[in-house]
């Protein structure tokens, strides 16, 4: 059994599936990524303490190909985003030099509080910049902070605030709000690999140990970078780097601009909004990366955790007011899956009521990857929206609707899907009937029969597109692009190695980080993109 | 009620909830948070309920003894503001002594009471003509809207002329506002052993005081199916009396029971302790509302307890403490002492409630 194991071992620290060989890979472009607003916060925290307050808001990215890491990689910062960070940062640095701070924060005084005192400016400047810049600052770079430092006491008088100016630089600097990625021959040099491991495995900058590694060379070799990839799975921060992951994948950025009709859903609150998005990614964590369960789950799992405000949206039991409470449905609850709760459900719904076009627009886009065409511009929705249509239910007025052959073609890859989902309603709550007649929730899928929405989760559990789909998203969430061609079969092997892992999705996530191909680099310049793979 | 709403859940040992409509097995438990508590007082003809008009006021009172030279003194410079006013007003008894703490100290014109014949209640004594039993003193008895007779609320005969209590009055209804906004005296109702909510022969009933505030909407309504923890006493559920009753055709009625209710209102902390109490809950409203009716004999130290802690109100209530203490002395018809005085006031209080969760955290094995 050891030696099996050994074996085993070997072939996962070598292979993604099996004992066969990781396919070859072009690699894509090395790219330059604008730090994410949670990117930016959580480096803020690591480097210099919860305590300081990171008051602002930030330009948004655009999501591309399903991902806002792919699209932070195909963005600028504006004019008055600039001014923003300006001023941030200034906050940030006059926080940090506060005499509240300065002795948790600062490894040194000067000794001359009115002047500088170029060696404890240095001594600061030089480990703060290495973990802002995510990389060791050259002589020059630190000389040239420290000058900044210096020039700055002397007007004002006081070396703290002259320090607030270097530190304010550095927070304005390329270097710090963009993951610039360097290329070394066709893989990445150790910084950047550390780089992409952090942000990857955490979601956040690479720590001491991990640029440490990344000095000594560690993570040049296959041995240093597994201990590295373990450490940090092992580590309690895993659970950001995977609720970062899902909140990207699952467009969980728009529930910040949920809106409902409070009068027809009167327990829908902004409160409950911002739960729904916690409470998706506590019951992907907990089954994930806790249970280390199956990823199919996701789509059948009866265990959730709820809060005050989600008890009323739900109608639901809430055993720990004030904290969250978990919940276990019943077997045969309709409520299964995370497509069936208010982030998923309420998200993809208009504000008055629920909309099956959109879940299963939803469904498709989001968790199997497929792409929907968006309605003609021309497309008429008086039949679905007469409110005096005799039409009661949905699936009457859909119906009515897809007469129209110009939209029949799309309706036909949402609606079946959304229409299981129709007993819940626009703010994911469980209904029975619409306008008083009852609720038919079944359909089928790619041939298959459902019954109602836990059904759907059943055939979704067992779609190919969906495991598909995400290990497509984590491969291109992890080198932040789109894959490329020369990658297919890279993806191909990942989805193997998937499903023998039996769809854990650390183990899908310690394959990647583990992988050449997360390294390699092509020779196209930084930024543009490569050809994309259809896949 | 959406039945399947709460179906099925299991939830975490040593924590269970009371659900709107929980199936566990064969019985059922409905829980239910009270959102409107108001002293039942029947408002009709004002002249045929209050021939007399409405109470003369503690300021009035003031005013009228006072002596000219004093009516100068608290006058020269413009009448007091009202709430100055209202403290010379509360300390008028002989040497400035607080006539609501003290409110046998003067003597007030008789308190003007409600002389109609009809209210709402319950016949507390058994006995439709008033002329008392081993549990009660000799007084008037009421009729119901309904057409039952024998309805005994002598608390509504003493404050029915109050503006303070009227429908337009400020006490009631400030109680609820207050109860709302603060989140204090939060009351659950808990019914178990339901085998349909329509009709059932035997179930318990108990009233609980929550921990949690109120479950709002973005308008300040009190939400339905918010879950509120019970507050508990040494692992057990404060109040918590069980309280035999039967469902039928949706209306929950009770067995006459001696238990106390929590109250908060007025800025004030009470315990409505009742005697012989008897409840009713209309459970089919809409959404899964309820409404009905509690009545019992009010224990009189434990109700005027309550008045002399609000006396703060007695201006903007406008009643008098000497008036309504003489009366209410004289009109309790409770539970004669051995002297034949009796100690409570057959009383009753209109509830109203919604769906809520009830959930009951490390409780004790022997708790219920």
């Amino acid at each position: 059994m050891k030696l099996r194991g050994l074996i085993l071992g070997l072939c996962a620290a070598l292979t993604l599936a099996g004992c066969e060989r990781e396919p070859a890979t072009t690699g894509g472009p090395a790219v330059i990524r604008r730090l994410t607003e949670a990117q930016y916060r959580t480096a803020i925290a690591d480097i210099f303490g919860s305590q300081i307050v990171v008051a602002s808001h930030f330009d948004p990215i655009l999501r591309t190909d399903g991902l806002l890491a792919v699209g932070a990689g195909r963005t600028a910062i504006t004019g008055s985003g600039f001014e923003r960070y300006h001023a941030l940062a200034r906050s940030i640095a006059t926080q940090v030099v506060a005499p509240e701070n300065r002795e948790v924060l600062l490894e040194c005084a000067p000794a001359n509080a009115a002047t500088a005192d170029d060696a404890c400016a240095k001594t600061i400047l030089k480990r703060v910049g290495r973990l802002l810049y995510r990389r060791p600052l050259s002589s020059e770079e630190i000389d040239g902070s420290a000058a900044i430092a210096r020039d700055a006491t002397a007007t004002r008088g006081d070396f703290h605030a002259g320090l607030a100016y270097a530190l304010q630089s550095m927070m304005e600097s390329p270097d710090f709000l963009f993951i610039v990625e360097n290329p070394e021959g066709d893989t990445l040099d150790a910084f950047s690999r550390a780089t992409r491991l952090s942000f990857l495995l955490w979601n956040a900058t690479p720590d001491d140990v991990l640029l440490t590694a990344a000095e000594k060379g560690d993570l040049d070799q296959k041995s240093g970078l597994t201990k590295q990839v373990d450490r940090m799975i092992a580590s309690p921060r895993f659970k950001d780097g995977v609720r970062a992951f899902f909140s990207d994948m699952l467009s969980l950025d728009d529930v910040a601009n949920m809106q409902k009709d409070t009068v027809l859903y009167p327990a829908f609150t902004l409160v409950a909004a911002t739960d729904s998005r916690e409470q998706v990614l506590r019951t992907l964590t907990d089954l994930l990366v806790t249970k280390n369960g199956d990823y199919r789950e996701i789509f059948t799992t009866r265990s959730t955790f709820i809060s005050t405000a989600l008890g009323l949206v739900y109608r639901l039991p809430v055993t720990n007011p004030g904290g969250w409470s978990k919940i276990d449905f019943a077997a045969d609850d309709p409520r299964a899956g995370i497509q069936t709760q208010l982030s998923f459900a309420g998200l993809h719904s208009h504000p008055g009521k629920s909309s099956p076009t959109l879940r299963g627009k939803a469904i498709r886009e989001l968790l199997m990857c497929q792409k929907v065409p968006d309605p003609p511009g021309t497309v008429s929705f008086d039949q679905f929206n007469d409110p005096n249509s005799p039409n009661r239910t949905a699936r009457q007025r859909l119906a009515a609707h897809a007469t129209d052959s110009a939209c029949a073609g799309c309706h036909k890859l949402t609606d079946p899907i959304g229409l299981a989902m129709e007993t819940f309603d626009g703010a994911g709550q469980l209904r029975e009937t619409e306008n008083g007649e009852r609720i038919d929730t079944t359909g089928e899928l790619n041939g298959k029969p459902y019954a109602n929405a836990a059904d759907l989760g059943r055939l979704l559990h067992d779609d190919p597109a969906a495991t598909s789909c995400v290990v497509n998203r984590a491969y291109s969430y992890a080198v932040g692009r789109t894959i490329v061609s020369g990658e297919k079969a890279l993806i191909d092997a990942l989805e193997k190695a998937f499903a023998a892992d039996k769809y854990r999705f650390p183990a899908l996530i310690r394959r990647i980080a583990l992988s050449d191909a997360f390294l390699r680099v092509s020779a196209a310049p930084p930024t543009t993109p490569g050809r994309e793979a259809k896949l | 009620m959406i039945k399947s709403a709460a179906l099925g859940l299991a939830l975490a040992a040593l924590v269970s909830a009371s659900a709107p409509m929980a199936a566990s097995g064969k019985k059922q438990t409905l829980g239910y948070v009270v959102t409107k508590w108001d002293t039942a007082i029947y408002e009709s003809r004002f002249a045929e309920e209050c021939p007399e008009g409405l109470v003369t006021g503690n300021d009035e009172l003031w005013w009228r003894g006072m002596s000219r030279a004093d009516k100068d003194k608290f006058t020269n410079k413009g009448l007091a503001q009202p709430v100055d006013r209202k403290n010379y007003a509360m300390y008028r008894g002989p040497g400035g002594k607080d006539v609501c703490w003290n409110p046998e100290i003067v003597k007030d014109p008789p308190l003007r009471i409600v002389k109609g014949k009809t209210a709402y209640g319950f016949n507390l004594d058994g006995d439709d003509n008033g002329n008392g039993t081993a549990k009660s003193c000799k007084h008037e008895k009421f009729t119901s809207p309904e057409g039952v007779k024998g309805v005994d609320n002598q608390m509504y005969r003493i404050l029915g002329c109050h503006y303070g209590w009227r429908r337009n009055g400020v006490l009631d209804n400030f109680d609820d506002e207050e109860r709302r906004n603060s989140g204090r005296g939060v009351v659950l109702i808990e019914v178990t052993g339901v085998d349909d909510p329509q009709n059932s022969a035997a179930v318990e009933v108990r009233f609980y005081k929550a921990i949690d505030p109120f479950n709002l909407d973005a308008a300040g309504k009190i939400l339905p199916y918010g879950s509120y923890r019970v507050d508990m006493n040494g692992g057990k559920p404060r109040y918590a009396v069980p309280i035999k009753g039967k469902i039928e055709n949706g209306v929950l009625t009770t067995e006459a029971t001696d238990f106390s209710v929590p109250f908060y209102g007025n800025s004030t902390y009470a315990e409505v302790r009742l005697r012989d109490a008897k409840f009713n809950l209309d459970l089919k409203l809409a959404d899964g509302h309820a409404k009905g009716l509690l009545g019992g004999y009010y224990d009189f130290d434990k109700w005027w307890e309550y008045m002399m802690k609000i006396e703060f109100l007695v201006a903007t209530g406008d009643w008098s403490c000497p008036a309504l203490y003489e009366a209410s002395k004289r009109l309790a018809d409770g539970y004669p002492d051995k002297d034949g005085n009796c100690t409570a006031i057959s009383s009753a209080f209109k509830v109203e409630a919604i769906p809520a969760y009830i959930i009951h955290q490390n409780q004790t094995a022997d708790a219920r």
